[in-house]
């Protein structure tokens, strides 16, 4: 692909002459169909604006309906009309100019300090700012003309059209008058883009018509013809055209010919903006407003949101997405209301041709939409030609089949962030309303079950089907681009049941083990079993790849798996995928495809131990003991005597600051870290005196769900509320102190927002407040950083989204212009950095 | 004042002939105007005597991976 460049859009008002040369037909007849429903030369569906009905042909160019592409017309109006969505432009030159010599009210001083402005704005911008006339003149209701000294009268300017001078309108064709008398360089210095705009051409005497294609009128089943809103405007408008004329040729009185012309401005208003302020909006009979030119453009539902920026995708589903932990994590369930209607392109060869008879004879689910010859006919498979066609076909056709399982799809969810929004998976078509994945996909997405939905496309071509099989596929995606971590992976009860099962002293019966491994899809049980009960590890050990070494530390202790058997050690998040010991070593020493089966199994495995041993959870797992609270409350004593004593330190100027701090700034680090040392020696003495019975405790070391710091904090104390600048809560009272309890100046923990409670006991109000401080500030904190670095990160993303790395490892732009000589200054890949550390040791 | 160029941290730049120049384009499939771009008021321009569309070898040493990059000199705008 080779970029191209544009290098400017210049927009301009089209003159009186570009309508007359874009029109191929004047219109004079306020009407559409005659008598015979035939439509009347020169009226509004005048056969040389095009034709829409099948059997006619177009006049202009001889094309009939499907390849002609239209023609202008123009309506020559009797009296001149302001173009209302220009109006206030036209009181902008009108006001800034004189109403005796036109020239624009600005002394000569004042026009040279803008021509220089201007000019200097150009010398920096370059040659746009010269084309681009953002040098607008600001001309304020100037009270005499500095050249001709004639005092200026008072314009009024009211919505939509109308310019009073006093008691007096000024009618359209006197404005066109005054604003033609202006001179060119007075026009320049008011941003008029002379040669493309004139403000003369803003007073329209003549309105350009569009073909029927852009207003088609609709035959009811009745047999009655609907006209388009654009059409019915333009009826009126040449009525009020006609009636006009005859008005004046009759010799009215001025003041019947006035109201016409009043009633023709607001219709050509109308015509171009219907929901014009000032104006009541035109009607339909049936009392709808009328949908006219700015309708048809504005807005949500208008041409650039809907149609052009909103374009819908053919082969393509949307539904809301729930979990079934027995679909792959390299498939997806799809509904059968779904299956059936989306088609994939079956290329017929020599070598498939009876299996493309058997999708053609097939009078259900899965056979053939559409057969598309080789000269790319596409024909509609029905009953009545179905036995005709599996006859007929041949090598060289394409049938469009219904999807089945095994097909590829890419299937995506909004925001699509990172490359892992979109990912190609298998299709299996399941019964119900709702796609299915498996939820170790659900990382990736960032996906929930709380009512999300996701898009599914159907690869059209082969190539597009084999890039997605090789690049896009799950299994491919387990490792994050970014560090290489694992994303796709069990967690949460998943990563609970796998730890329970797999550590010291779990056994289970025979049929136990049966149902488990039955579940995971292994026929078989472990070799070694005693008095009939086999060891968890041993469960687990069937799942791995035969043969497979592994010795690991994790911090929860040493793991070793020997000759494809779990020996020592417990299977937590960090052994499993986070840490990527596991994963790393299947992935390098069997390949993708084995890791994906053995997260599959490993997640069907663990969900199903969980559900068989559960894990308990309650309120008595946060409740401490006498013994602990004495520690807590130990704890708590020591640090605020050792605190008050560097205060005291700090009182006598006995305390040595740091480098570059001063004396106070010294004794708030040295203060923090003292409370920060605090809530660490509580959180191990929690889980040392709580251990192992206590199922909060298992939850945080296996890792399937909650920290130490979280269990610190519900069972021992809150510890230091933090504000947005990581320092204690300090502002409040003009007497330095956060509220009227506490004496001023204090500094002490408690009174700059650390909690002694914990949330088991319940806090004290002034702690309360401290922790509502602390909370809204991380929650403000939390909404300005997601919103600034989400935005941050899709401009990177996109700025960078068309660089290549090339077969020679360099990074390049789509014109060949390096961009980095050596991807990442080491060529490495993250994605394969895990087990591939040849480059980067 | 030491000397800030020399330093053992700024990567080794020098100017490569015309022929070698072509060769190295020639292997990496570009046109001049492709390459990275180094000023020629650079300092380590300035010192080699470069002139716009000469071009700079760099060796760098990043992660201690040892590589050679290519900038060609440009006028300074
Ligand atoms: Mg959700
Ligand atoms: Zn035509
Ligand atoms: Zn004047």
């Amino acid at each position: 692909m080779q970029a191209e460049a544009i290098n400017y859009i210049r927009f301009g008002i089209i003159s009186p002459e570009g309508i007359k040369k874009m029109s191929v037909a004047k219109l004079t007849v306020p009407d559409t169909y005659n008598e015979d429903g035939y439509p009347i030369d020169g009226g509004l569906l005048d056969q040389r604006l095009g034709v829409i009905d099948p059997g006619l042909v177009c006049k202009t160019c001889g094309a009939r309906a499907k390849t002609c592409p239209g023609h202008f017309g123009h309506i020559e109006l009797v009296r001149p009309v302001i173009h209302s969505e220009f109006s206030k432009v036209l009181y902008a030159i009108l006001r800034s100019t004189c109403f005796e010599c036109h020239r624009i009210l600005l002394d000569p001083k004042q026009v040279q300090a803008l021509t220089d402005s201007a000019d200097s704005e150009a010398h920096e911008q370059g040659e746009e700012a010269q084309r681009s006339n953002g040098r607008r003149a600001q001309v304020k209701g100037s009270k005499r003309c500095p050249y001709c000294k004639a005092a200026q009268p008072k314009l009024k300017f009211s919505q939509p059209t109308y310019f009073n001078i006093g008691d007096r309108r000024l009618k359209p064709d006197e404005i066109r008058d005054i604003v033609s008398k202006i001179s060119r360089e007075d026009l320049a210095l008011l941003g008029v883009d002379l040669g493309i705009s004139d403000p003369s051409w803003l007073v329209l005497s003549s309105l350009l018509v569009p073909p029927v294609n852009v207003r088609p009128s609709i035959t009811l089943e009745s047999g009655e013809r609907s006209e388009d809103d654009l059409t019915h405007k333009l009826v009126d408008i040449m009525r009020i055209n006609q009636r006009l004329e005859q008005n004046i040729n009759a010799g009215a009185p001025q003041i019947i010919i006035d109201d016409l012309w009043e009633l023709l401005q607001y219709h050509v208003t109308a015509y171009f903006n219907n929901e014009t302020s000032g104006i009541p909006p035109a009607r339909h009979r049936s009392g709808r407003a009328l949908k006219t030119l700015a309708q048809r453009l504005k807005g949500k539902e208008g041409r650039f949101r809907y149609n052009l920026s909103g374009k819908r995708v053919n082969y393509s589903a949307r539904t809301v997405i729930s979990v079934d932990p027995y679909v792959d994590i390299n498939e997806v369930g799809v509904p059968f209301a779904i299956a059936e209607k989306l088609t994939v392109p079956f290329y017929v060869t020599h070598w498939n041709i009876d299996k493309a008879r058997e999708y053609l004879k097939s009078a259900s689910y899965p056979t053939v939409i559409n057969i598309i010859a080789q000269d790319g006919k596409r024909r509609r498979v029905i009953e009545g030609n179905r036995e005709e066609l599996a006859k007929e076909v041949a090598p060289g056709h394409i049938l469009e089949r219904q999807l089945i399982d095994g097909d590829i799809v890419l299937f995506n969810r909004q925001p699509t962030l990172h490359r892992i929004s979109i990912m190609a998976h298998r299709v299996k078509v399941l019964p119900g309303r709702t796609f299915r994945i498996n939820y170790c996909t659900t990382s990736p997405y960032n996906a929930d079950f709380d009512g999300d939905e996701m898009n599914l496309h159907v690869p059209q071509t082969l190539e597009a089907q084999a890039e997605a099989r090789l690049l896009m596929d799950v299994q491919f995606q387990i490792f994050s681009p970014r560090d290489g971590g694992a994303i796709i992976a069990n967690s949460e009860d998943g990563i609970m049941g796998m730890f329970a099962l797999t550590r010291d002293g779990t056994y289970v019966s025979k049929d136990e083990a049966t149902y488990l491994l039955g579940i995971a899809g292994i026929y078989g049980l472990p070799e070694h079993s005693k008095n009939g009960m086999y060891l968890g590890k041993d469960i687990f050990s069937m799942l791995l790849p035969k043969g497979i070494n592994l010795e690991a530390k994790t911090a929860y202790g040493a793991i070793k798996i020997k000759n494809g058997k779990l020996i020592e050690g417990a299977i937590t998040r960090e052994a499993y995928g986070k840490g990527n010991l596991l994963f790393e070593r299947i992935v390098s020493d069997y390949g993708f495809d084995r890791l994906r089966e053995f997260i599959f199994a490993s997640s069907k495995l663990a969900d199903a131990y969980a559900t068989l041993s559960g894990v308990t959870v309650g309120v008595k797992e946060y409740a401490i003991d006498e013994e602990l609270e004495q520690k807590r409350m130990k704890i708590i004593r020591d640090t605020f005597a050792k605190v008050s004593e560097f205060i005291e330190q700090y009182k006598t100027k006995k305390l040595e600051p740091f480098i570059g701090y001063t004396l106070r700034e010294s004794l708030e680090r040295i203060i923090i870290a003292e409370l920060n040392i605090a809530r660490n020696n509580a959180g191990d003495t929690l889980v040392k005196h709580a251990g192992a019975g206590n199922s909060a405790v298992e939850m945080a070391r296996s890792g399937s769900r909650g920290n130490v710091l979280n269990l610190e904090q519900m069972s021992m104390f809150l510890g230091q509320q933090a504000t947005l600048s990581g320092g204690r809560i300090k502002r409040g009272y003009y007497t330095n102190r956060v509220l009227p309890h506490i004496p001023p100046n204090d500094i002490a923990p408690v009174s700059r927002g650390f909690i002694t409670t914990s949330f088991y006991s319940g806090m004290h109000p002034i702690e309360l407040f401290m922790h509502a401080v602390g909370s809204r500030g991380s929650e403000v904190y939390k909404a300005l950083l997601t919103g600034r670095s989400g935005y941050l990160y899709r401009r990177l993303s996109n700025a960078l989204q068309d660089y290549y790395v090339r077969k020679d490892l360099s990074v390049r732009d789509v014109n060949n212009n390096i961009i980095q000589t050596i991807y990442g200054g080491d060529a490495v890949n993250p994605l394969m950095s895990r087990f591939e550390k040849k480059a980067s040791e | 004042m030491t000397d800030k160029i020399d330093n053992e941290i700024v990567p080794l730049h020098a100017l490569i002939e015309g022929k070698e120049s072509r060769a190295v384009l020639a292997d990496m499939q570009l046109k001049p105007e492709n390459l990275p771009k180094i000023f020629s008021t650079d300092p380590q321009a300035v010192k080699l005597g470069a002139k716009p569309g000469d071009v700079i070898k760099i060796k760098r040493r990043d992660y201690g991976n040892a590589y050679e990059i290519y900038r060609l000199v440009v006028e300074e705008q």
